[in-house]
C-alpha cells in the first residue's frame, strides 16, 4: 500500500448549496497517488456531488480542490484537470451516435490531437484489455449493460487519466453483469490507478480499496481500511448503515 | 435493447426490400400522378396551360432559390438562436429569447412589409440626420429583403426546433463529454449536435416546406416569384381558374418532392446503419 504523504487529490472544506439543499458541508480529505477509495453512504448524503465537484460538473461554494498541483479555479484549470482525471457513470453515457471505437477515440483525437492510427491503437489496446475488442465496430446500443460500462471505463482511461472517478458504475447493471465491470476495476486497482469509487460493492471494496469512508448528510462520518469499517465501526451511524446494506 | 443485434439485422435484411418499396413508393405515387397530370394539362391543352408554365417558369426559379437561400441561412442563424436559448449565461439567453419572442408575434407578412418599406426608410432617415450620401440614396432590393425577412422570422421558429433537440439530449452526454475534456463547443459539436439533428429532422423538414409555401408572401414585396408571376399572367388573360390551379399544383410538386426527400434524409441518419 502506498501510504507515503504525496496527495493527487486536496480537498479542503468544501460546501455545496443546492438552493436550499446544503449538500456538502465542508468535506476534507486527502487522496494519495495510487490510493483507490471506496466511498458508501445513504441516498442523498452527497457521495455523487462530491465525486462531481473533483472534475467540476458541479461548481462547489467555499473550499478549495488541487488536482495534481492544478487548483480548480479558472476554465483553463478546469479543462486541464478534467483530461487528468477520467469519470464512469452510473448511466454509462456512451455516445449513441458513435461507434463503440469511435466513442473510444474521439476526445483522444481533438483533445490529445492523437492521429488516427494512433487514437485506434490505443483503442483496440484498451477495448482488450476490457475484454470486447469484438465490439469495436458495433454501436452503443447493441451492447448488454455490463458491455457498454466497459466501453465507458476504456473511454475514459483512453485520454490516459492520472485519477479516475466511478459513480455507482454498476448499479444500473443487471446482477450477471456486475462482476464482469467489477474485475476491470480490480485490474486497475491492481495497477496502481488512483481511485475513487462510490459502490455499495463490499467484496469490491474488501479486495481493491485502501480506505473505505462513509459519508452522511454530506459529512465524511468515519473512514478507515474497509476490514477494518466494515467490521469494526465506530460511529452509531456507519453501523446504522452498514447494518441496512449488508443484511 | 438486449436482443440479439445479429438476429435484428438478419430480419430488418428480409423485411428491407418489401419494405422500401411499400414505404417509399406510395408516396412517390403522388408526386408522380401530379407530375403527370400537369405534363397532361401541358399536351392536351397547351392553349392555356403551356402558356401560363412559361409565363411563371421565371417565378418557379425565384421561389426556389429564395426558399433554399433563406432556408440555409435560418439554419445557421436558428442554430445561434437555439445555444442562446440552452445557454447558462442570462444575458445570453435573455437576447435569444426576447428575439424568438418578438418576432414569433408579428406575421411574416408585416415582417417583410417592414424590411422592404420601413427599413429603406429608416436607413434614409438616418443618412439625412447624420449627412451620410449613401444611406440618403440607399435603395432596397426586393429579393435580398425577402430572403432577409424570411431568414430572421424563419430562425426564430427554427430557435424553438434546435432548443427542443438540444434539451431533448440526455444531460449525461454533455457531462460525459466535459468530463472527458471536452470545451462546451467541442461537446456541442461532436456530442449533442449530432444526435439532436436527428431528433429534429423531422420538425426541420417541416419548417422547410412551409417556408416554401410562406415564400409566396413576398410577393408583395415586389420579388417576381411564382405567385406574383401567376398573378401577373392573370391579370392579363383574366382565366383565374387555369392559372391559380396550374400554380397550385407546380407548387404541390415543390413542397411533395420536399417532404419525400426529407423522408430519405430521416432513413439515412439513423444509428446503427
Ligand atoms: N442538481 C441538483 N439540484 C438540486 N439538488 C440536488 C442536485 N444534485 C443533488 N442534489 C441534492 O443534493 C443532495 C446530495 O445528492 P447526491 O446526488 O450527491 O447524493 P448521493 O449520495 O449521490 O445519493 P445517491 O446514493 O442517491 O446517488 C441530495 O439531497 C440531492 O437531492
Ligand atoms: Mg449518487
Amino acid at each position: 500500500m502506498i501510504m507515503q504523504s504525496d496527495p493527487i487529490i486536496q480537498i479542503n472544506n468544501i460546501h455545496k448549496h443546492f438552493g436550499s439543499v446544503h449538500a456538502l458541508r465542508g468535506i476534507d480529505l486527502d487522496v494519495q497517488r495510487g490510493e483507490v477509495i471506496v466511498v458508501i453512504g445513504p441516498s442523498g448524503s452527497g457521495k455523487s456531488t462530491l465525486l462531481r465537484c473533483i472534475n467540476r460538473l458541479e461548481e462547489f461554494d467555499q473550499g478549495s480542490i488541487v488536482v495534481d498541483g492544478i487548483p480548480l479555479d479558472s476554465a483553463e484549470n478546469i479543462n486541464a484537470v478534467r483530461t487528468e482525471v477520467g469519470m464512469v457513470f452510473q448511466q454509462f453515457n456512451l455516445f449513441p451516435h458513435l461507434s463503440v471505437l469511435d466513442n473510444v477515440t474521439l476526445a483522444q483525437r481533438i483533445i490529445r490531437k492523437r492521429d488516427k492510427k494512433e487514437a485506434h491503437e490505443v483503442a483496440m489496446e484498451l477495448l482488450n484489455k476490457v475484454g470486447i475488442p469484438d465490439k469495436a465496430e458495433c454501436y452503443p446500443l447493441q451492447l448488454s449493460g455490463g458491455q457498454q460500462q466497459r466501453v465507458a471505463i476504456a473511454r475514459a482511461l483512453a485520454m490516459n487519466p492520472k485519477i479516475m472517478l466511478f459513480d455507482e458504475p454498476t448499479s444500473a447493471l443487471d446482477p450477471e453483469m456486475i462482476q464482469e465491470v467489477l474485475d476491470v476495476m480490480l485490474t486497475l486497482a491492481k495497477e496502481g490507478m488512483t481511485m475513487v469509487v462510490v459502490s455499495h460493492e463490499m467484496g469490491f471494496a474488501r479486495a481493491a480499496a485502501d480506505r473505505a469512508i462513509l459519508m452522511d448528510d454530506g459529512l465524511i462520518v468515519e473512514q478507515a481500511a474497509p476490514k477494518v469499517l466494515f467490521s469494526q465501526p465506530k460511529e452509531e451511524r456507519t453501523k446504522a448503515f452498514l447494518s441496512k446494506v449488508l443484511s | 435493447m438486449q436482443n440479439n443485434p445479429e438476429l435484428e439485422k438478419e430480419s430488418d435484411r428480409e423485411n428491407g426490400f418489401h419494405k422500401r418499396i411499400k414505404d417509399v413508393d406510395q408516396w412517390w405515387l403522388l408526386v408522380v400522378i401530379v407530375v403527370l397530370l400537369i405534363i397532361l394539362l401541358i399536351t392536351t391543352k397547351p392553349d392555356p396551360y403551356n402558356r401560363i408554365l412559361k409565363f411563371v417558369g421565371d417565378g418557379i426559379w425565384v421561389t426556389l432559390y429564395t426558399t433554399v437561400i433563406s432556408f440555409a441561412l435560418v439554419l445557421v442563424l436558428g442554430l445561434f438562436g437555439g445555444l442562446g436559448r440552452t445557454s447558462n449565461n442570462k444575458l445570453i439567453r435573455g437576447i435569444a429569447s426576447v428575439y424568438v419572442e418578438v418576432v414569433r408575434g408579428v406575421p411574416l407578412l408585416v415582417q417583410l412589409i417592414i424590411w422592404y418599406f420601413a427599413f429603406p426608410a429608416i436607413v434614409k432617415d438616418l443618412g439625412q440626420a447624420w449627412n451620410i450620401q449613401a444611406f440618403m440614396t440607399y435603395k432596397a432590393n426586393p429579393i435580398v429583403m425577402a430572403i432577409l425577412g424570411m431568414t430572421v422570422c424563419y430562425a426564430a421558429y427554427m430557435s424553438e426546433v434546435y432548443r427542443a433537440g438540444i434539451e431533448s439530449i440526455p444531460k449525461g452526454q454533455m457531462e460525459a463529454a466535459r468530463s472527458l475534456g471536452m470545451n462546451y463547443f467541442q461537446a456541442m459539436g461532436y456530442v449533442i449536435l449530432p444526435q439532436a439533428f436527428r431528433v429534429i429532422l423531422p420538425p426541420l423538414g417541416n419548417e422547410f416546406v412551409t417556408l416554401l409555401k410562406d415564400s409566396s408572401l413576398v410577393s408583395v414585396v415586389a420579388v417576381a416569384d411564382l405567385t406574383r408571376r401567376g398573378r401577373e399572367f392573370m391579370a392579363a388573360n383574366f382565366i383565374p381558374i387555369q392559372t391559380w390551379m396550374m400554380v397550385a399544383l407546380l407548387y404541390l410538386v415543390m413542397t411533395l418532392i420536399a417532404a419525400r426527400a426529407v423522408k430519405w434524409l430521416e432513413k439515412h441518419s439513423r444509428y446503427e446503419r
